[in-house]
């Protein structure tokens, strides 16, 4: 029995996040699945370990820990096997820049149309009566908030269009930092590398008027070559609903530029 | 001598984020050529300051910018984690995995609630008034400047004086529960880590000015008070306020990260 437990769901986003770099090192985990639109992550069992019932989290002997970008720098350090970070503090500068643009900026406009258009849909499937006490058992104000948009479509059109815009902006910069490096902000595979593909793997797929190989080119090279390495295939394997098979859109070697998107 | 690479520090008035790695500069005993700039007057976007995406896309807004080797970077934690690995002098991170990761995320928790509030609040008390009384041509030319569209929008909203009273009150609040979350943390050791940490550093640089702003915040919060003493006795710290070139820099603010935009 290991004595780290990982509590997550789909491996995508943050729950992706420190699932891919615990299997980067060879780190042997619990893997405790939590089902994000049966709101497993707000009933009692759960927030016990973490009161503020977000997903994911993890435990190493009697420690908590949470938020998924700042637990995968403990597991790096806290862990034997591959760096996940390079030596020179200036690449890890870069790499926090980049994972810090990731998490609060460039994320939250992706997940916005994630949440409008599959979780929010996912969830209303439920009952109303059954949806308000699931809401109402959420921890976290802003969550609740978060939440309640999220399942009555409430993101208004201007929301929507900053965080296409957003997107639109955010692919280009990658494009341009993956051009001058074959890793995402240093030229070892690191945690901006596993970050980013959590963030990304699916943009050919979600966005393929933006992300393809005439238009990004260097995006579609890092994401193939993530894809490739054994540790993101078994990560893969996790997942436990038709989310994962997104990521075989990476198996195709050509994706042209097809103009606008559906 | 310290081995590392030549360093220049284009810094604002010491506070916020511009407090924070001046005072880590110090501490660490880097050396650096310093460049005060007008923060106040969107130098970081024109020719008074080096550029980068990582400057022009940084989301923690008008912050200070260290250049390594010809490579502008901003942000004032991970500058400090930087300085942090190249000096000799006092150290600013934890050892420890786990103690990182305490420090890290209290500084995360400041940056993403604190640092917005903060500079919201510090804008609309001081930096309101002087934009809106710069001539139209000259504010519209230093706004065009800035490269990142949801920074500029909030440089226009200062401008135009746009302070939603939902967004003022939800700032309060966050002030007042950042100081409990201080005073709390200080309730059995002087450093809120225990170790005096780049949390401290950021945590002060952010609600220092709210002193004054947000006084009920601080009603009561002994260990808070002495905790700004404290740290502003420390002979790294008072080189790093001594670069101020205004009576009070607490009172200077430009425009910070953005309000959380899912509410």
């Amino acid at each position: 029995m290991a004595d780290v437990t990982l509590y997550h769901w789909e491996p995508n986003a943050n729950s992706g996040k420190p699932m891919l770099a615990l299997m980067e090192k060879g780190v042997a985990f619990n893997s405790h699945y939590l089902d994000l639109l049966n709101f497993d992550q707000h009933q009692p069992d759960y927030l016990k370990i973490n009161p503020q019932g977000t997903i994911p989290a993890m435990t190493h002997g009697h420690l908590v820990l949470t938020e998924s970008t700042a637990m995968m720098e403990y597991v790096d350090e806290a862990f034997d096997g591959p760096k996940l970070m390079p030596a020179s503090p200036q690449d890890q500068w870069r790499i926090r820049w980049w994972m810090k643009f990731m998490d609060q900026w460039l994320g939250p406009s992706f997940s916005m149309f994630g949440w409008k258009f599959f979780v929010g849909p996912s969830a209303r499937k439920r009952g109303e009566a059954e949806l308000e006490a699931a809401i109402n058992r959420i921890p976290l104000p802003e969550r609740q908030v978060a939440w309640r948009k999220a399942i009555y479509g409430l993101f208004s059109d201007e929301e929507m269009a900053e965080s296409g815009r957003r997107i639109g902006v955010g692919i280009k910069m990658l494009e341009a930092e993956l051009s001058q490096r074959a890793w995402l902000a240093s030229d070892q595979y690191s945690l901006a590398d596993v970050n980013g593909f959590n963030l990304a793997y699916a943009l050919p797929l979600s966005q393929p008027h933006l992300a393809n190989d005439d238009l990004t080119p260097n995006i579609m090279r890092w994401l193939r070559a993530i894809y490739a390495r054994p540790a993101t295939k078994a990560c893969w394997a996790l997942g436990r609903t038709d989310m994962v098979k997104r990521v075989d859109i990476l198996e195709q070697d050509y994706i042209p530029n097809k103009g606008a998107a559906a | 001598m310290t081995a590392h690479p030549n360093l220049t520090l284009y810094h604002g008035e010491p506070n916020g984020p511009s407090f924070t790695v001046l005072a880590a500069l110090f501490e660490t005993d880097v050396d650096a050529d310093l460049v005060h700039i007008d923060l106040t007057h969107a130098d970081r976007h024109g020719p008074n300051c080096e550029r980068s995406v990582a400057v022009d896309m940084s989301i923690e807004g008008e912050g200070p910018v260290l250049v390594a080797d010809g490579e502008p970077m901003a942000d004032s934690v991970f500058i400090a984690c930087y300085l942090d690995a190249i000096g000799t002098g006092t150290r600013l991170r934890p050892a420890d995995p786990y103690a990182r990761w305490q420090m890290m995320m209290f500084c995360r928790q400041t940056i993403e609630r604190v640092a917005p509030a903060a500079a919201f609040l510090g804008c609309k008390a001081h930096l309101a008034g002087k934009l809106h009384a710069m001539i139209p041509g000259i504010f519209d030319g230093l706004a065009a400047r800035i490269h990142s569209e949801d920074l500029r929008a909030r440089w226009h909203d200062v401008r135009d004086g746009i302070f939603p009273q939902g967004q003022v009150d939800d700032s309060v609040t966050k002030i007042v529960q950042a100081v409990e979350r201080v005073e709390a943390q200080l309730a059995d050791k002087d450093w809120l880590m225990g170790d005096y940490t780049i949390a401290d550093l950021e945590s002060y640089a952010w609600l220092a000015g709210m002193v004054e702003l947000v006084p009920q915040a601080f009603v009561n919060k002994p260990g808070t008070s002495g905790w700004m003493e404290r740290l502003r006795a420390r002979p790294a710290v008072q080189r790093a306020l001594s670069a101020a070139t205004v009576p009070d820099p607490r009172q200077v603010w430009a425009p910070g990260p953005e309000i959380n935009r899912w509410g």
